[in-house]
């Protein structure tokens, strides 16, 4: 009888329920029922991935402020927004007006965006760094506008650096002065010397590819595909990768499992005396590390084809499928004109060179003229832009340096990636 | 009692009037104390036996308990006792900091208003198609019911990712994009295999003796179903209701790729915080923990009846 009531209740309550909730659900508790892509309205969705939501947060206020647009941002973790990507422009049912995307994908995604070369005006071209400038412009139009960007530099630690007894004792043994290293050659010296006591000097990350390919890039060759023919196992490539894997006798052990997390995680804990990291890393050391306040910023160093890196920028793209063309390209627009915007978020980074300018002298931004000349450098270059890049680093590249790094033999281990990429191409 | 008349005294012999007392005694002590050393034995070994299962458990329940316990002490941790190397398990020093900032994150609450909507359309919609079908197939015995219920399961064996993609395409296609019913729908699927699999045990386990008596008392099928069958799989319906809810409470893919603004749930927020620039792993772990509190509290709310729902297949024939 109990069981029968309880049963009762038990259907009672669930019916009810069911029913509130079916009504309910016309519109989930998200927000007001901004429709996707509906046509003319002043709304727009903006896909953004988690990082990057901060960044647009104050352009958004400023665009409804100057436009009367306001933005819907979707924020979603990075590891999914290429599947919810792909999924959406190939249905032709968009649910975003605005999309950033990871350079990575861009040649993914050329189809299904719509050309924005009105918004790539002399001015534009002039203040957006040149990398990012050539990046953005696939089969003669330009499709997506740069809302920020980042790249390696350097990261020491200036208290190490400035302390008296190192200086003398770096001095006696390598005869010149502890300072930011601006060669190679004194990189290795300081990861050398650093390297005692149970601290490292440096860091060898085996689960990234980026930073081997800012070598490659330093010594004047294209990182690996040279158009369409794959140089991968050319000098410059091996001789990158040796100097990379050479760093490994001053750095923490298992670099193969070093990725970008734990590489970080060692410098905020005052593990490595030095790191090449992404510029933002400056701002977002933790108040309570040990290392907070005492780090300073330097540029990537130069090879001999000048200073090179790779940017990481993220580009505003206006798909083809949305309604809502006007207000999204609206919005681009305010990313650009109000690019600052950014940098006063947690995230602080800009796109435009005269927004990084017009921090680079206030305190708190001293990474900022590293980043700039970084990103002005000669040899600077953005990815090889096909679509297959994510997977040849996925499947290639990041494969080869976690084994060249555990002891393998570079020349072998470049020439069967050679293969592996010529495969994939085919 | 037999015992006792096996060492009752000789009273008829008259030699061993003055040593049998005490040979008796002795005898009889002996007696006892042999069989006091067997029961102690027993006893010994009956508490080595339970201290060995108790251990076995307790180190069981580390060994499950484990990985929450350290996100609930992480969630705790200032941003740098997050990231220690090596990792301390116990925060060095105690914060709220990470509960405030994963809480008054925008969309959160919302978040969590979706998940609660979301599944409890999708355990509802699991258990008005599994109980009928689980019933039919249990109590018919068709070639076609044992297609059926293999081919649910069949469906279990293809990645969610594969289905995942068509799937959005489908809801955009039909307008139900962004919404907690396209999601709740995406979810049944996921667990509806697995409650009508679950429910037919819970079927199987009901004696047809009952409905039959039932029908004999002036039931229809369906009215004995509706009296006797379904109070009686009371406990197995709670088992599979709370296997539905999880499903669809702690599932991301589908969330991932069918949710925008309106419906998003929490663990696509609680992913959120890995971002391409850094983790948060002390924002994370909080939100986690916060968003296991309802799943707890049902789980507690159900206990005897999922008790009762797991002993009712235990005791089938």
């Amino acid at each position: 009888m109990s069981s029968r009531t309880t049963i009762s209740r038990i259907t009672a309550i669930g019916g009810l329920s069911t029913a509130v909730l079916l009504a309910a659900t016309a519109c989930g508790a998200g927000g007001p029922a901004a429709t996707s892509g509906s046509a003319g309205t002043s709304t727009v969705n903006v896909l953004v991935e988690a990082g990057g939501h901060a960044e647009l947060t104050g352009v958004a206020e400023q665009c409804k402020k100057e436009t009367g647009i306001s933005a819907n941002f979707v924020e979603l973790p990075y590891d999914g927004m290429f599947n919810r990507l792909s999924s959406e422009f190939s249905s032709g049912n968009v649910s975003f007006d605005v999309a950033a995307l990871d350079s990575v994908w861009l040649p993914s995604f050329k189809d299904a965006v719509q050309p924005i070369d009105e918004l790539f005006t002399d001015e534009a071209k002039k203040d957006i760094f040149p990398a990012l400038v050539k990046e953005a412009n696939v089969d003669g139009h330009f499709i997506g506008l740069p809302a920020w960007t980042n790249a390696e530099i350097i990261l020491y630690r200036k208290d190490l650096f400035e302390d008296a007894k190192n200086k003398a004792d770096f001095k006696t043994k390598y005869g010149y002065d502890l300072a930011a290293p601006t060669t190679w050659k004194q990189y290795q010296d300081i990861s050398e010397f650093f390297t005692k006591d149970g601290m490292y000097g440096t860091d060898v990350k085996g689960g990234v590819e980026t930073e081997w390919l800012a070598h490659v890039l330093q010594a004047g060759s294209p990182m690996v595909l040279d158009g369409d023919k794959v140089v991968i196992d050319n000098a410059a490539h091996k001789e990158a990768l040796d100097f990379y894997v050479g760093l490994a006798k001053s750095a923490p052990s298992g670099a193969a499992q070093v990725d970008w997390a734990a590489a970080q995680n060692l410098f905020n804990q005052g593990k490595t005396a030095m790191t090449r990291f992404w510029a933002h890393a400056y701002r977002q050391i933790p108040k309570d590390s040990p290392v907070a306040g005492k780090v300073g910023a330097a540029p990537m160093i130069a090879g001999s084809a000048g200073v090179g890196a790779v940017p990481g920028p993220w580009y505003l793209t206006v798909p083809k499928a949305t309604k809502n063309t006007d207000a999204a390209k609206k919005f681009v627009k305010c990313a650009y004109d109000y690019n600052d915007k950014g940098i006063e978020s947690s995230l602080g980074l800009a796109s435009r060179i005269s927004a990084f300018e017009k921090y680079q002298d206030k305190p708190g931004y001293e990474s900022f003229k590293p980043l700039i000349e970084t990103l002005n450098g000669t040899a600077t270059a953005t990815r090889p832009g096909t679509e297959k890049w994510q997977q040849i680093v996925d499947t290639v590249l990041v494969p080869m340096l976690q084994k060249a790094v555990a002891g393998g033999d570079s020349a072998t281990l470049l020439a069967d990636a050679k293969k592996q990429i010529e495969d994939l191409l085919k | 009692m037999r015992v006792a008349e096996r060492t009752k005294p000789d009273h008829g012999n008259a030699v061993a009037t003055a040593a049998q007392p005490v040979l008796q005694t002795t005898a009889r002590g002996s007696s006892r104390r042999r069989r006091g050393v067997n029961r102690e034995g027993l006893e010994a070994g009956r508490r080595s036996t339970r201290t060995l299962l108790w251990i076995l458990l307790a180190a069981a329940m580390v060994l499950y308990g484990f990985p929450f316990l350290y996100l609930l002490f992480t969630s705790f941790k200032t941003p740098i006792d997050t990231i220690a190397v090596p990792p301390t398990i116990l925060p060095r020093e105690w914060t709220l900091e990470n509960y405030a900032n994963a809480l008054g994150r925008n969309g959160v609450l919302a978040s969590f208003i979706n998940s609660i909507q979301t599944a409890i359309i999708s355990t509802v919609l699991s258990l008005v198609l599994a109980v009928p079908a689980a019933y039919g197939i249990t109590r018919y015995q068709t070639l076609s019911g044992r297609i059926f219920i293999m081919a649910a399961l069949v469906t279990r064996m293809v990645p969610p990712v594969a289905i995942g993609i068509p799937l959005a395409s489908m809801m955009a296609a039909v307008g139900l994009s962004d919404t907690p019913i396209a999601l709740s729908i995406a979810h049944t699927t996921i667990s509806l295999p697995l409650s009508i699999w679950l429910m037919s045990s819970f079927f199987e386990a009901v004696p047809k003796d009952l409905e039959e008596a039932a029908t004999v008392d002036g039931c229809s099928r369906l009215g004995a179903l509706w009296r006797v069958v379904i109070p009686v799989v009371s406990g197995g319906i709670a088992v599979t209701a709370i296997f539905a809810f999880l499903a669809s409470w702690n599932e991301f893919l589908f969330a991932l790729l069918m949710t925008a603004i309106r419906s998003q749930t929490t663990p696509v927020v609680i992913a959120n915080f890995q971002t391409q620039f850094g983790l948060d792993w002390g924002s994370m772990t909080a939100l986690a923990a916060v968003y296991s509190i309802p799943v707890i509290l049902l789980t507690l709310l159900l206990q005897r009846k999922i008790v009762a729902g797991m002993t009712l297949g235990a005791v089938k024939g």
